[in-house]
């Protein structure tokens, strides 16, 4: 049976989402569970300013109308979200959907941002020292920096930001203020999606991955092959020794970045979803906090997907796999 | 993801040289670099441990809240508490140490025994395992860690369970991708022709001599993980309590005046998480090389 | 930083009890400028925006601004007309009759016209508190109502259950329209009138951005005249050391409450003004009764002895506060000058566990038939509590220095709650009251509130402060009832169920080109429609 290209894509696309959906059903149930088991009640909030006394918790969650069950609560709340309902914030009242629309935008933007500037600073680093000989010399200390960048604690580099540009620059770098609507709003942003490239300790892995997976490629006979003839030997590693491994880096660093985000997002008063997750777990703020690991997990699902697609339409022969 | 160091098949035999030959000298440097910290680490730990310290890091002085650097009595200052930063910098190593090893240990054996089951016996298990694994990866690590932190305790354990469990797919992965890159070598059929028992393949073959320096790269960075993480949760109040002193609360507290211009307090500690994680990935970088039998990079 | 509320309140007018029919407030008319922007900077963001589900200070200081109540209090703390006219008391004290003011419409909500406000908003706001389903800390407040009926469009009848001294400050709770929710019963947080609320008040909700910036134009037909700022904006922050430089860089104008640390900061700095106002609140170590060491008097008394308040005070707190010596807020009637805050005199206190018959252990820890003085100080965990973290470490490090052991852990605010309210699982809290005016304190210290979700968390019973308590809530004569405040006072400090330890001054900074601030204690924004900014000052 001959299968076309497009076939076999959809087939893989297909096999890809499936998959997606399964985990998303398994990172739902994850948080649920530790949700569950934790102590303490997610109606506590409500009550705060008054005693929560047993009476009126259970005033609350009569009034809330909440399934005693486990499985049943978190069943019903499965049933709404595949009916299209996320529920609203029992801290806010506001449809989680709509306010997890906003926010996850904006931290769409911070992470690949910042993706953006990892790979920058540490594409040319894992380049310049998985070249031998003479390189050698300019490669440790680049690596070395490399390495420190990554060690600084990321909140301790966005307040050293932040100083730097008030007092160096004059200007206050948090998105959504005053000087930024008169056009330098890209500065204010830029600030933050450098701190959390930076400093998010994502440099430093991709250099190390990046590296080891070029020194592989040169080693192999057929790049050895094409030195030898005298060919360049960057079009033959490009694609095994790059191309692949720095996407494969993508997609495994976008929840490492997710992670990175939410302090982030503390410090530059960034609009996103991980100062709302970190309200919402204090908050036990069940619905949101359902709803962000169920954005954030499928963040990192359409990352691999892409990874995949990419991986395949380098290396067809991967299909069969 | 991952796959670190898949050259174990010998380029080049330098065997014959002696070891200063053998090595290139940046990994000897990287090597020795990464041995101090380790021994200074080490040495902090015992310090802590026996009282060996200048002051006792608890000790309040109210005369003296944050008296800057080379202070009579406190080379390094002293914090928001007029506590000396040298003594509570050598006693924060305590919040890392054993819990950082929990973390290392959970990730490594977890991450080898689901690498070796879904490298080695494959099948239905190993879609499992690769379900697994992709599970732990769906989560934004911190996030886990803030929803259990908050929702059971803020507790340094507690945080270390969770960053071991979640550092489980790296290894596995890794191990897993080893297992396969052997296998294609037909290093494992030869090994079974040879009439080897499945365990000494596993444990010497696949694990000592092929897998070890993968380990201590993972080993070593995981430390360095740990430390950032607690950092990160310490910003957000969920880190090691006061009053035991860990690095990431003391670039916290300190932080609290970085803005008015008094850098110093969350300086110190920032520094030394600097050069410690420096010093572990420069290790491991090292360690794997040297292990690897590779001359330079 | 986080406090428990006392939800009993007794309105700081007090003992003026407005009797009969009061007089109506002139629109107001001066020469002050029109116009500006005021950003405030907020640490958090708003959950509700309604004066009903809000629990939290962010979100009642913002309905303040867009509500009114009955009756009003003024910047000396008098009850005022505001939706109210005019009122009436019966002899009894037990009906209140209201003359609403005829001329007060509600915001229009968008595409439609401005509702007028009528005795229905009245009864729909309080039954719609009062029912079971409506989940909001006012409830309790108001348990003494007996009901409200409409006379006419304009009249509305409150009957009491009792005589309640100053009922007439209660009234000042603020009234939502009868056409703004969706569910004509209850609110609850899904309904959109929460995020989206209308109000009668000098300021309209315009809109909320993406970022929860809360948007508020002034309302140019408010009853009381136009207020002169045409807006304000509510930004949250998320980090208090970002929110001090935010101001200083220009890029708020104001901050509700500056933190400690930053006060000095401020201070130093010509283009801002600092200024206090009384937050009515005090911070205390409470400590549990149950636990046999601390049932003892004198070790309780020998801890207040140990700690050093006025060197905290000063070095934590550049000296903002005032010590005090017992329950209540100082500058309150039924404070107690005449008790002295325990002097700081460890020897007094060593002394004291002696007499306790404690004796220094081998280890230095004071011991009693070989048990160990060694306590645990449970504290609630917050982001940036840096004061919180300093004065129970600087606790347990006076507290050594008598030989007795404090063990501090920090738990979540929750679970926090959970163990010293509920399971009355800890030794000693440090925590700090609130009180919504000034205090009734009854239900701190009443050994009939001992007991799970109870205020009287420590467990402290003593018959002769019961008597005192029920005394003087039955009394209606202010004078009696100070006197027997000021006894309750003195017995209260002398048996140290808490160690009392300060009220902190709060500070709110704001930009030297807004003009006329007043500030009420904890509703904040009160007096804001009278705030203005000189023209030349408007364009930034």
């Amino acid at each position: 049976m001959k299968n076309s290209p497009i076939r076999i894509l959809a087939r893989i696309l297909f096999r890809e989402l499936g998959l997606a959906f399964l985990l998303l059903l398994g990172v739902s149930f994850v948080v649920f569970a530790i949700l569950y088991a934790a102590p303490g009640d997610p109606f506590s909030m409500l009550l705060e300013g008054q005693m929560p006394t047993d009476e009126s918790r259970e005033v609350i969650r009569a009034a809330m109308g909440n399934a005693t069950s486990w499985y049943g609560q978190y069943f019903s709340w499965l049933s709404n979200v595949l009916s299209g309902n996320f529920g609203t914030s029992i801290r806010t009242g506001l449809p989680v959907a709509g306010e997890l629309f906003k926010v996850s935008l904006n931290t769409l933007y911070l992470t690949l941002g910042s993706m953006l500037v990892t790979l920058l600073v540490a594409v040319p680093i894992a380049l310049y020292s998985s070249a031998r000989g003479h390189l050698v010399m300019i490669s440790w200390p680049l690596t070395m920096f490399g390495y420190l960048i990554s060690a600084v604690p990321v909140f301790w580099l966005g307040y050293i930001a932040i100083y730097i540009s008030i007092h160096s620059f004059d200007f206050f770098p948090l998105m959504s203020f005053e000087q930024s609507s008169h056009g330098n709003q890209w500065l204010a942003m830029l600030v933050p999606v450098l701190v959390l490239g930076l400093g998010s300790g994502s440099i430093s892995e991709v250099i190390r991955n990046l590296r080891e997976e070029m020194s592989r490629v040169m080693a192999e006979d057929y790049v050895r092959t094409a030195r030898a003839k005298g060919a360049s030997v960057w079009m033959h590693a490009f694609k095994e020794g790059f191309l692949l491994p720095v996407t494969e880096i993508i997609a495994a660093k976008i929840p490492f970045l997710l992670g990175g985000a939410v302090i982030v997002e503390q410090v530059f008063n960034w609009p996103g979803m991980g100062r709302m997750a970190w309200q919402a777990a204090q908050d036990r703020d069940f619905p949101v906090i359902m709803g962000i690991a169920l954005v954030a997990a499928a963040f990192v699902r359409a990352g691999s997907l892409l990874q995949r697609i990419i991986c395949i339409a380098v290396n067809p022969q991967l299909t069969r796999t | 993801m991952k796959k670190y160091s898949q050259t174990t098949v010998a380029i080049g035999d330098f065997s014959s040289l002696p070891f200063w030959q053998k090595y290139s000298t940046v990994d000897l440097i990287y090597v020795a670099y990464g041995l101090l910290i380790v021994v200074l680490v080490l040495a902090s730990y015992v310090a802590g441990m026996f009282d060996l310290l200048p002051h006792d890091p608890q000790q309040i002085n109210m005369d003296m809240l944050m008296a800057p650097p080379a202070t009579e009595g406190y080379w390094l200052g002293t914090d928001f508490m007029g506590r000396d930063i040298y003594s509570r910098l050598i006693m924060g190593i305590q919040a890392y140490f054993l819990p950082g090893l929990l973390a290392i240990s959970i990730s490594l054996a977890g991450g080898v025994l689901l690498g070796v089951l879904s490298g080695y016996v494959r099948g239905k298990l190993s879609t499992v395992i690769t379900y697994f694994t992709n599970l732990i990866d769906s989560f934004p690590r911190l996030v886990l860690i803030l929803l259990v932190v908050a929702a059971f305790k803020p507790d340094i354990y507690y945080i270390m369970m969770v960053m071991g469990i979640t550092g489980i797919p790296a290894v596995a992965t890794a191990i897993a991708n080893k297992i396969l890159f052997l296998s294609q070598k037909n290093f494992i059929e030869a090994a079974i022709a040879l009439g080897l028992r499945t365990r000494v393949i596993i444990l010497k073959h696949i694990l000592w001599y092929n897998c070890r320096a993968l380990l201590i790269i993972q080993a070593t960075l995981g430390m360095g993980e740990a430390i950032l993480l607690e950092t990160s949760l310490s910003y957000l109040g969920f880190g090691v309590q006061e009053p035991a002193p860990s690095w990431g609360n003391m670039v916290q507290s300190g932080a609290n005046y970085f803005l008015q211009g008094n850098f110093w307090p969350s300086t110190a500690p920032a520094l030394a998480i600097l050069f410690t994680i420096l010093g572990f990935n420069l290790l491991g970088d090292g360690l794997n090389n040297i292990l690897e039998d590779r001359r330079s990079r | 930083m986080k406090q428990l509320s006392v939800i009993l309140v007794l309105a700081s007018s007090l003992w003026c009890s407005v009797h009969g029919v009061s007089y109506a407030a002139d629109i107001r008319k001066d020469d002050r400028p029109n116009g500006g922007v005021l950003n405030y900077g907020e640490y958090g963001r708003p959950a509700t925006l309604d004066p009903i589900t809000s629990n939290e200070m962010i979100s009642m200081r913002i309905s303040e601004l867009i509500f009114n109540g009955l009756v009003g209090i003024n910047e000396r703390q008098d009850v005022v007309p505001e939706l109210a006219s005019s009122w009436e008391t019966s002899k009894d004290g037990r009906v209140y009759t209201f003359h609403l003011r005829k001329d007060v419409t509600w915001h229009a909500k968008p595409g439609e016209t401005a509702l007028p406000f009528t005795a229905n908003d009245v009864v729909f706001t309080y039954n719609i508190m009062m029912n079971p389903k409506t989940i909001t800390p006012l409830k309790v407040r108001f348990e003494f109502i007996d009901k409200v009926e409409k006379i006419d469009e304009f009249t509305v009848r409150f009957t009491l259950k009792r005589p309640v001294l100053n009922a007439l400050a209660k009234f000042s709770f603020k009234i939502i329209p009868k056409h703004g929710p969706k569910n004509p019963l209850y609110l609850t947080r899904d309904d959109p009138f929460v995020q989206h609320p209308i109000g009668t008040g000098p300021y309209m909700l315009s809109n909320v951005t993406s970022d929860r910036e809360i948007v508020l134009v002034a309302n140019d037909k408010y009853f009381k005249g136009r207020p002169h700022i045409d807006e304000f904006v509510a930004k949250p922050f998320a980090d208090q050391n970002i929110l001090t430089q935010a101001l200083t860089f220009n890029a708020i104008d104001m901050i509700v409450l500056v933190n400690p640390r930053s006060i000095a900061e401020i201070q130093g700095d010509k283009r801002f003004i600092l200024q206090p106002y009384n937050a009515l609140s005090y911070s205390f170590f409470g400590y549990n009764l149950r636990n046999p060491l601390l049932a003892d008097k004198r070790v309780r008394l020998a801890f207040g002895y140990a700690i050093n308040r006025q060197e905290m005070l000063g070095s934590f707190f550049n000296n903002q506060g005032t010590i005090i010596s017992g329950p209540f807020a100082p500058g309150s009637w039924a404070y107690n000058l005449d008790v002295k805050p325990l002097p700081y005199d460890p020897k007094k206190a060593i002394a004291l566990l002696t007499e306790a018959g404690f004796k220094p252990g081998p280890d230095g820890v004071m011991q009693k038939d070989g048990k160990k003085l060694e306590l645990t100080l449970s504290v609630p965990i917050e982001k940036e509590s840096e004061a919180v973290k300093r004065v129970v470490l600087a606790f347990q490090n006076y507290l050594k220095n008598i030989g007795v052991t404090v063990k501090v852990e920090f738990k979540e605010w929750q679970s926090w709650k959970e163990e010293v309210f509920g399971e009355h699982h800890f030794d000693i809290v440090f925590a700090s009251w609130v009180f919504d005016d000034s205090a009734d304190i009854s239900s701190l210290f009443h050994s009939a509130e001992i007991g799970p979700w109870k205020n009287n968390f420590g467990a402290y019973s003593n018959p002769e402060v019961d008597s005192l308590i029920v005394q003087s809530k039955l009394t209606l004569d202010h004078e009696k009832r100070r006197t027997i405040n000021r006894k309750l006072h003195a017995l209260l400090a002398e048996e140290a169920p808490y160690t009392f330890l300060w009220t902190l001054t709060h500070y709110s900074a704001y930009h030297k080109k807004i003009q006329h601030v007043a500030i009420h204690p904890y509703k904040f924004f009160s007096y804001a429609d009278e705030w203005y900014i000189p023209v030349k000052a408007q364009k930034k």
